[in-house]
């Protein structure tokens, strides 16, 4: 839930609470000055009644007032406690029932003693309450309504400098010289909020580009005495009195000079696709391109004497071909490298899936593991880099890629 | 054929130029842009090694100075990265070709040999050697007048062999010429050997001497 509705829903459940309470409160209030108002007129009515009869001589069961309904009943008792009380009053003009209210007292006259009762209509006290209900509750329905729309279109405007803030830090890439820029807002708060994220952005860019630097650098600088090695052992092996032995000795180093240096361009491409540094891109017909790399791998096939069953049909990516090769290098080298002697592969390319299924160990490969960096068979000779360098190149592009072990195959299939 | 290696790294320098000093080749070097520059503004080369990462200087700036100077040298870049954007921004200023470090003497001088001869094409479209005639344009050879029908791998094999004639290569070095380095070496050994035995086959059944020779341990020699 957002901050605005929180805030909201608060807002909401105390305005409600209060005004509720105050509602009821009030209401009794009302009644109660209402009553007393009642009961004061009454009061009024009945000292005026008493006065009468005790000035005439009349007999009181005639007295009668137009507008009062008093009534004067001959008792014996002696004593009658004066009360008010709620009743029901008849409105002869409206001929109907209508909530009344009444007082009862003794009159001691002459003659003897009276019990007299006044009834008055309580009427217009209800409709008085019932109007001041209905102002407070319009009143409480427009505070809510006013309540909930400010906080949802005039309080999300405050907000507004936070959500770009957001998205800016959402699209902050580290590796695109754009930089946070943090527009300055009317809230203090927002503007700190702004100024510590620029602060923190110019830091972890400035490191970045140190490591990547220091990455790039120290991977070339590798390489020139990787070179310097080579060609000295080039202008070696022209020795003619070197043994055969010594010789065999030279191309075992030659072989790890290769994997060294290829070692280190893969590491050299994975931080760049990390940092999404290659943006060179093409129309390639995969088509083609998967075909030129199984006839490039036409030897090595025929070495572990595998048969080959392919089904590709045309499609088109826009993506960079030294990357695809790369991609396809792998896949295939590696289904041909973990083999058995006479095994088979399966290499189906139909629209946007690439699916290449290989015979090989009887166990199902670690998915959670094979794609990882330097994890590999005992027995491989490769840089354990190839399968993450395969995620990695999909994961640039947004292909998914996928392995699934069904005995015998095990399959990796790359959704383009 | 006149040769400038640019290049700072001293080992690699010296090993270069001693290899390329055959069959009448002259190799000069320097370890700087600017000396670089200086010789280039007073000699003509065919040919100049660069490498990109000198010690005053980007190489990029030797390849706008001859295009500037409307000269006719023809480039190979030697760098140690990698980076496809060095890569584009090299050749698409002029550069012919581009080896990334680390690489063999062989290829060095099999890939200098190709551009030169790409330059050089207008004048002279075939390489003779020997008895051996070379047509670089349709890729096809002769021996003694008579076409010998090769693969692509063992043409590519015979180029290779010719422009280091007379050197030990060793197998790692003509397989990585042959597929690249991004494969294996340990597979693609005995690819050689079969590569090898046919292309000697087809050369001497077309009446040619048997100019290779098998290193034991470590590789072959083209004999000059």
């Amino acid at each position: 839930m957002k901050l605005a509705d929180h805030y909201t829903r608060t807002g909401i459940y105390i305005t409600l609470s209060v005004l509720t309470a105050g509602a009821v409160i009030y209401f009794f209030a009302i009644n109660f000055i209402a009553q007393q108002q009642l009961d004061r007129s009454l009061q009024q009515q009945l000292t005026e009644a008493e006065d009468y009869i005790h000035t005439s001589d009349q007999d009181p069961q005639r007295y009668d007032l137009d507008r009062d309904h008093a009534v004067f009943v001959k008792i014996g008792q002696q004593n009658l406690q004066k009360r008010f009380f709620d009743t029901t009053y008849y409105n002869p003009r409206e001929r109907q029932i209508e909530p009344g209210r009444a007082v009862e007292d003794l009159v001691k006259v002459k003659s003897g003693n009276y019990k007299v009762l006044i009834t008055i209509s309580r009427e217009s006290q209800r409709y008085f309450i019932g109007v001041i209900i209905t102002i407070t509750l319009t009143l409480l329905a427009g505070l809510l309504f006013i309540l909930f729309i400010t906080n949802k279109y005039m309080l999300n405007g405050l907000w507004k400098p936070f959500q770009l803030t957001l998205k800016e830090i959402k699209e902050f890439n580290i590796a695109e010289a754009n930089q946070f820029k943090g527009e300055r807002s009317k809230v203090d708060e927002f503007t700190e909020l702004n100024e510590a994220i620029r602060e923190m952005s110019l830091r972890v860019t400035h490191d970045y580009l140190s490591m990547k630097e220091f990455t790039e650098n120290a991977s070339h600088e590798m390489m020139t005495p990787l070179a310097v090695v080579t060609t000295k052992l080039d202008t070696l092996i022209q020795d003619e009195t070197l043994s055969a032995e010594q010789l065999a000795q030279i191309t075992d180093i030659y072989s790890s000079i290769n994997k060294s240096s290829r070692l280190n361009q893969s590491l050299l491409l994975l931080s760049k696709l990390e940092n999404k540094a290659i943006t060179d891109k093409e129309p390639i017909d995969l088509q083609v391109v998967l075909r030129e790399k199984l006839l490039q791998f036409q030897e090595l096939l025929l070495s572990k004497d595998l048969s080959l069953s392919s089904d590709i049909k045309p499609s088109h990516i826009f993506a960079s071909k030294y990357l695809i090769d790369i991609l396809l290098n792998n896949l295939v080298s590696n289904a041909i490298r973990h083999n058995t002697m006479g095994g088979k592969i399966v290499i189906a390319l139909d629209g946007d899936l690439l699916s290449i299924k290989n015979t090989g160990a009887d166990l199902a490969l670690n998915e959670q593991l094979i794609f990882d960096r330097f994890q590999k068979g005992k027995e491989s000779q490769g840089t354990g880099l190839g399968l993450t360098l395969v995620k990695n190149i999909c994961q640039h592009y947004g292909y998914g890629i996928e392995y699934k072990f069904d005995y015998p195959w095990h399959a990796f299939s790359v959704r383009l | 054929m006149k040769i400038l290696v640019i290049e700072d790294e001293q080992g690699l320098r010296e090993n270069i130029t001693n290899y390329l000093n055959v069959d009448g080749n002259v190799c000069e070097s320097c370890s700087a842009l600017n000396p670089a520059l200086q010789k280039l503004a007073i000699y003509d080369y065919d040919c100049v090694l660069l490498d990109i990462g000198l010690p005053d200087g980007e190489g990029f700036g030797v390849l706008e100075y001859l295009s500037t100077q409307k000269k006719k040298e023809a480039v190979l870049i030697i760098s140690a990265r990698n980076a496809l954007d060095d890569k584009v921004r090299g050749l698409n200023i002029g550069a012919d070709d581009y080896l990334t470090k680390p690489f063999h003497l062989a290829e060095l001088k099999a890939r200098m040999m190709a551009i030169y001869r790409r330059k050089i094409l207008n004048t002279n479209n075939k390489l003779v050697f020997n008895e051996i005639v070379v047509d670089i344009l349709g890729r096809n050879v002769e021996v003694n007048e008579t076409a010998v029908i090769l693969t692509r791998k063992e043409y590519d094999m015979l180029m290779y062999f010719i422009a280091n004639k007379g050197k030990v290569i060793s197998k790692n070095a003509i397989a990585e010429h042959l597929w690249g380095d991004e494969m294996d070496m340990h597979d693609s050994f005995d690819f050689i050997y079969t590569h090898i035995k046919n292309l000697r086959k087809k050369l001497v059944d077309a009446g040619a001497r048997d100019y290779l020779t098998s290193i034991y341990g470590l590789g072959y020699k083209f004999i000059g």
